[in-house]
């Protein structure tokens, strides 16, 4: 009896160990992955040289509204912010090489998705980048879709 | 690698020119005193400079680039044949913004029937190339005018022409094509040009481009877009200046590479406003 009690105590103190081992361990086990697709179409806040701050509505699968400063040269390049409704915020930066002529100059590159605050706060992941510059418009109407896997 | 044209039409003045120094020419490519360059010669390289400024010249506002550079041979000969130029501009030059070069054209309109057979809102700039040649001891130049139109992407890349067209004495029209491409900081991107080689007479050095400038920008640039069933005539607005001078000034730079494996390189800085009006009061 006393060497069943033993036992017990022993195979009790492994799976409290076991269980610890399994708790902290948990925040990284439960890391989810979004499959997400969004298009922005985003206006002029202000524009200085190549420089542009833009904001407008992003929709898709994290909707809520975009801002971003781009520099647009002969690559264009520039950081973002998505503040999703209610849930929290994705930062991230992104490049692009500028194609065409006419009215609108489409781009593609991608985006690489650094941070953010809420449920996004440990967001990670490179998305692609693809969209069109207006340049006749007076507003500098940006549209621009991404499309990749986000984890968080 | 970006499609290189080269149109060579009549030389009648050149052949007259021929006749008269045609001794001179074939004698031997001068080994001193004389203007053509040998390969023997490679080792001395050319010098240039290069300028460049805005019309208005008016932070946060609509501007014209004038460009410009010179080269100059060793000991003040005649430089070798240019056959590519790379012109770096600053970041924070708002070159995409300036609503320039709405529509293309193609190297096969322009050979077809020059600019006239281009659209007009393909027109981004307009300049002047002076282009010398040796003839024996005499040194014959030419003035050439230029425009810059754009031009369907190249290999992924914002795509430019850059048309001259001589009239006398070398009766020869070249087109330049140039693409857009990255630049390291303080750079926002350069125009890399590849010059085609002109021949000019049989035993002769090649055309050598000696001297150009150019703007690019609204300067003299007309378009037209319909509007209500009635055309209407506008000016483009030009490039986009920053709301602040970068340090320093706005930096330029550019390298040339020469058909002998000779290469030049040049800076230009055009001051921030208040020191340019300072600078210009002092004139």
């Amino acid at each position: 009896m006393i060497g069943f009690l033993k036992r017990w105590r022993i195979g009790a103190a492994t799976v409290v160990v076991l269980l610890a081992v399994l708790v902290s361990a948990a925040p990284a086990a439960m890391a989810r992955t979004l499959k997400a697709t969004d298009t922005a179409h985003l206006y002029k806040v202000s524009v200085s040289g190549s420089n542009l701050i833009e904001q407008g509505k992003a929709t898709g699968t994290l909707p809520g509204k975009m801002r971003a400063t781009v520099n647009i040269g002969a690559t264009i390049s520039g950081t973002f912010t998505i503040y999703v409704h209610g849930v929290g915020t994705i930062t991230g930066h992104g490049t692009a090489i500028p194609h065409g002529s006419g009215r609108f100059e489409s781009f593609k590159g991608s985006i690489v998705v650094t941070g953010g605050t809420g449920r996004y706060a440990h967001a990670r992941g490179t998305t692609g980048l693809y969209g069109t510059f207006d340049r006749e418009s007076e507003d500098y109407a940006l549209v621009i879709q991404t499309t990749g896997t986000l984890s968080y | 690698m970006l499609r290189t044209t080269f149109v060579a039409r009549t030389i009648p003045l050149a052949i007259v020119l021929l006749g008269l120094c045609l001794p001179a020419v074939t004698g031997a490519v001068p080994s001193s005193g004389g203007r053509a360059l040998g390969p023997h010669m490679a080792a001395s390289t050319p010098t240039a400079s290069l300028s460049a400024s805005f019309e208005p010249e008016r932070l946060g506002g609509r501007t014209t680039l004038r460009f410009g550079f010179q080269i100059a041979g060793p000991g003040g000969q005649v430089p070798p044949a240019l056959t590519a130029v790379s012109l770096s501009y600053p970041e924070s030059l708002g070159i995409a913004f300036s609503r320039l070069g709405l529509v293309t054209c193609t190297t096969a309109q322009l050979e077809a029937s020059g600019v006239s057979g281009c659209p007009e809102d393909s027109i981004m700039g307009f300049g002047s190339a002076t282009a010398e040649i040796s003839l024996g001891a005499d040194l014959v130049g030419e003035p050439v005018p230029l425009t810059i139109l754009r031009a369907p992407d190249e290999e992924g890349h914002i795509s430019l022409l850059f048309d001259a067209v001589g009239t006398t004495p070398l009766n020869t029209s070249a087109i330049f094509p140039g693409a857009l491409l990255p630049a390291p900081a303080p750079f926002g991107g350069q125009v890399s040009i590849d010059v085609p080689l002109i021949p000019s007479l049989p035993g002769a050095p090649d055309v050598a481009i000696v001297r150009l400038r150019a703007t690019l920008g609204p300067s003299g640039v007309i378009y037209f877009k319909p509007l209500e069933g009635r055309t209407i005539v506008y000016q483009p607005p030009g490039l986009l200046l920053p709301d602040s001078c970068p340090k320093g000034g706005f930096p330029f730079a550019a390298q040339f590479s020469f058909v002998d494996g000779s290469h030049a390189s040049a800076r230009s800085v055009e001051a921030c406003p208040a020191r340019a009006a300072r600078r210009h009061s002092r004139r």
